[in-house]
């Protein structure tokens, strides 16, 4: 067990590490620019799922960084927990569908005037007419 | 002798980088100090009077040879020039690119600072153009096409299959293949160009040295430019 | 076995809104390596997949795998695949144990006989070594023969399954093989890995339930949506590779500033996987992003591929002492030439004196 102790150890703090730019958001921003610009035109959305792109580390940070807060947060508890955001940018969106263990399961960035799941969906409406009707009818009009 | 390598698992790859190299090295070593010994030991009596000295004179013509003779010059300027930059675009290739240095690091001990991969792809892509116009002006033009023999044309082969499938692999430019079979054959082609190279023109890497020597040795005891 | 439900009526009986539904159809077509623009289609699918049955036999395997897929990401998303394909047999996962499991099993493979998914991972043990590894007194080879005969098709989960893994590296000594060594008549859909990204093993499930179909396959039997790229095409250490920047050992400053780790063995560009994009631990990091080379644990053999550490390029070229040799046979061969020559010379200047 002598070796072991011979093994230099350093701690780091939870510091920046000097940011080595590898490269990935800078096109994703120009990507989302030609899809805003789409969406403006001729309002045809675009969905990008930023999650299944290669990233390094710190990418996806000054990607979201970038993008900023908007006016809008909604929390949705469908299947668990997704957050949708609107970015700095009104018509981009950032959907977070999030894991059981906190952690971001899937992410998409959606441009589009309002995104699809934040929609009420026609099947569930429809459900929800019949339950509604339902329930008065039970209450007794 | 087979450390790492499997003979029951061993795919086209693992057989090029392993017995097929192993095996070429060992011709490759055996050829050239076969033919090396054999030329140093080869002598010619000495028979005239000696009118200047040897040795400087062999060491000097091991570098005025690296430039044509003044009265020859015009008539092989393209071949020259283009002669040099191929030799260098394929030293700079098999020298400075990364997976090449560490190649000879593992059989040397030692490596060496490296190029950009986008400078290798510019020296391979104009070394392999290089090649291919000097292959069309040996066959079209007639003195060439007269006296160019088997060996030229094999050597030539042999010298550009390595760029050729080190593009490919290095492009990922495969035709169908699976990247790991043009990985495979290009280190096939190391393995023929190290087979064929003791044999063949290729040699002159190695005998130009002893050869500049001898020749000008020769010719400085006799007292003429060499 | 509750097999003749669609996936869109298991959703449904577990209260999923459509809202949810579409979330899940969204998360299983980014699983799948397909674009958001196919997240109808992919719903459509879904909606009216019948919900398959599935059998997993463990063998001569480490449970990495299996620990791999219930670790991985969504309890949610995951979990229902599960929940959507009916996963009849795991004798790790399951509750019930001993004969009652194996009859149940049995049942399964009956009643969906020529429809089950079979999933298989760890090797098997062959010829006089087939007993080496058995479950109820039944060798894996007669249980994978078995369960093959009336499966729709097979997934070998894994290096050990797909192609042999640890148990076949030399000297193998069980005689071990992959599924696709032994089975030459079924669909085998090989995800290897040691283990498998997780995500990958839902995604080519999402996409058996979804399509009906096996995915696309690259020469040795891998999804092409995960292992159509190798790891050096997608790692984002790249440019440094490019420019040149490489890490010389395990904590110079090159490994520090995340340079390229072609010079500490890194096996990224003959190695296909998901690794570089999806990531592991929830997309938290991988191999190389830690500092570490690729091993190149999804591809055949890769134990016996020499060592993690060793370049690439730095090929097998044999060792000094052969050199050694080669040299003084070379150098015999030169002497004797040389004095054939020379023999040659001094009869030709005799007969020239004469």
């Amino acid at each position: 067990m002598s070796g072991l102790s011979g093994i230099g150890v350093k701690v780091e703090s939870g510091t920046e590490r000097p940011a080595e730019v590898f490269g990935n958001a800078l096109p994703l921003l120009h990507e989302i620019r030609h899809a805003l610009a789409r969406l403006v035109e001729a309002g045809e959305p675009t969905v990008i799922d930023v999650q299944s792109i290669p990233m390094g580390p710190g990418d996806m940070q000054r990607l979201l960084d970038a993008l900023g807060e908007g006016e809008v947060r909604a929390e949705i508890e469908a299947l668990g927990k997704t957050v949708i955001r609107e970015s700095r940018y009104s018509g981009v969106w950032i959907v977070e569908h999030m894991s059981g263990s906190g952690g971001v399961a899937g992410r998409f960035v959606e441009i589009t005037w309002v995104p699809s799941l934040l929609q009420a969906q026609r099947e569930d409406v429809e459900a929800g007419l019949e339950a509604l009707v339902d329930a008065l009818a039970s209450a007794g009009n | 002798m087979n450390e790492g390598l499997y003979l029951e698992g061993m795919s086209l790859l693992d057989f090029a980088r392993g017995p097929a190299l192993r095996w070429a090295v060992i011709i490759f070593v055996i050829g050239i100090v076969w033919r090396l010994t054999a030329l140093l030991l080869a002598s010619r009596k000495q028979l005239e009077p000696t009118k200047g000295s040897a040795t400087s004179g062999g060491i000097k013509t091991l570098l005025t040879r690296s430039a044509p003779a003044h009265e020859l010059e015009k008539n092989i300027v393209f071949q020259h020039y283009s002669g040099y930059a191929w030799h260098i675009g394929m030293f700079v290739v098999l020298l400075f690119f990364a997976p090449h240095m560490l190649f000879f690091k593992d059989i040397l001990g030692f490596g060496w600072p490296t190029l950009p991969n986008l400078f290798i792809t510019f020296f391979s892509v104009v070394t392999v153009g290089i090649l291919l116009v000097l292959l069309a002006r040996r066959l079209m033009n007639p003195v060439l096409r007269q006296i160019s023999t088997l060996d030229d044309y094999i050597s030539w082969l042999i010298a550009f299959l390595p760029f050729l499938t080190g593009l490919m692999a290095f492009t990922h430019i495969t035709f169908g293949m699976r990247y790991e079979t043009v990985l495979a054959l290009h280190f096939l082609s190391v393995c023929l160009l190290l087979v064929w190279f003791p044999f063949g023109k290729l040699m002159h890497a190695i005998f130009i040295w002893p050869s500049r020597y001898k020749v000008g040795a020769a010719f400085a005891r006799r007292g003429v430019r060499a | 076995m509750a097999a003749s439900k669609t996936v869109g009526d298991v959703l449904r009986a577990h209260g999923v809104s459509r809202r949810g539904f579409m979330k899940f159809c969204a998360a299983t077509a980014s699983m799948m390596a397909l674009p958001p623009s196919m997240v109808s289609a992919v719903a459509a699918a879904i909606e009216k997949a019948r919900r398959p049955s599935v059998i997993w036999l463990p063998f001569q395997e480490c449970t990495g795998c299996t620990e791999s897929l219930t670790r991985s990401h969504t309890p949610t998303v995951e979990g229902l695949i599960f929940d959507a394909i009916s996963l009849d047999y795991h004798h790790t996962l399951q509750a019930a144990a001993g004969q009652r499991a194996e009859d149940a099993m049995h049942q399964a493979m009956e009643e969906n006989y020529g429809n089950y998914l079979l999933l298989v991972d760890g090797s098997i043990p062959t010829e006089e070594y087939e007993s080496h590894s058995c479950t109820n007194g039944h060798s894996h080879l007669s249980m994978l023969k078995e369960a093959a005969a009336g499966a729709a098709a097979i997934v070998s989960v894994g290096t050990c399954a797909a192609y042999g893994g640890i148990p076949k590296a030399n000297p193998n000594p069980t005689k071990a093989r992959g599924v696709q060594d032994l089975i030459t008549d079924k669909a085998i859909i090989n995800v290897p890995g040691c283990p498998p990204v997780p995500t990958v093993i839902t995604g080519v499930l999402a996409h058996y339930l979804t399509f009906g179909t096996i995915p696309e396959l690259d020469p040795l039997g891998r999804p092409m949506a995960f292992f159509g790229q190798n790891i050096h095409d997608r790692c984002y250490r790249r440019p440094f590779y490019e420019r040149g920047q490489f890490a010389e050992t395990f904590d110079d400053e090159g490994a520090k500033k995340g340079y390229c780790l072609y010079k500490l063995g890194c096996k990224g560009p003959v190695t296909y996987n998901a690794c570089a994009t999806l990531k592991w631990n929830e997309g938290t990091s991988w191999p190389v992003q830690s500092g570490h080379g690729c091993l190149g644990c999804s591809e055949p053999d890769f134990w016996d591929k020499g060592s993690f550490y060793r370049p690439l390029s730095a090929a097998y070229w044999g060792d000094a002492k052969t050199v050694g040799i080669g040299a003084a046979a070379g150098a015999a061969a030169g002497l004797a030439a040389a004095a054939l020559a020379r023999g040659k010379q001094k009869k030709a200047q005799q007969e020239e004196k004469a």
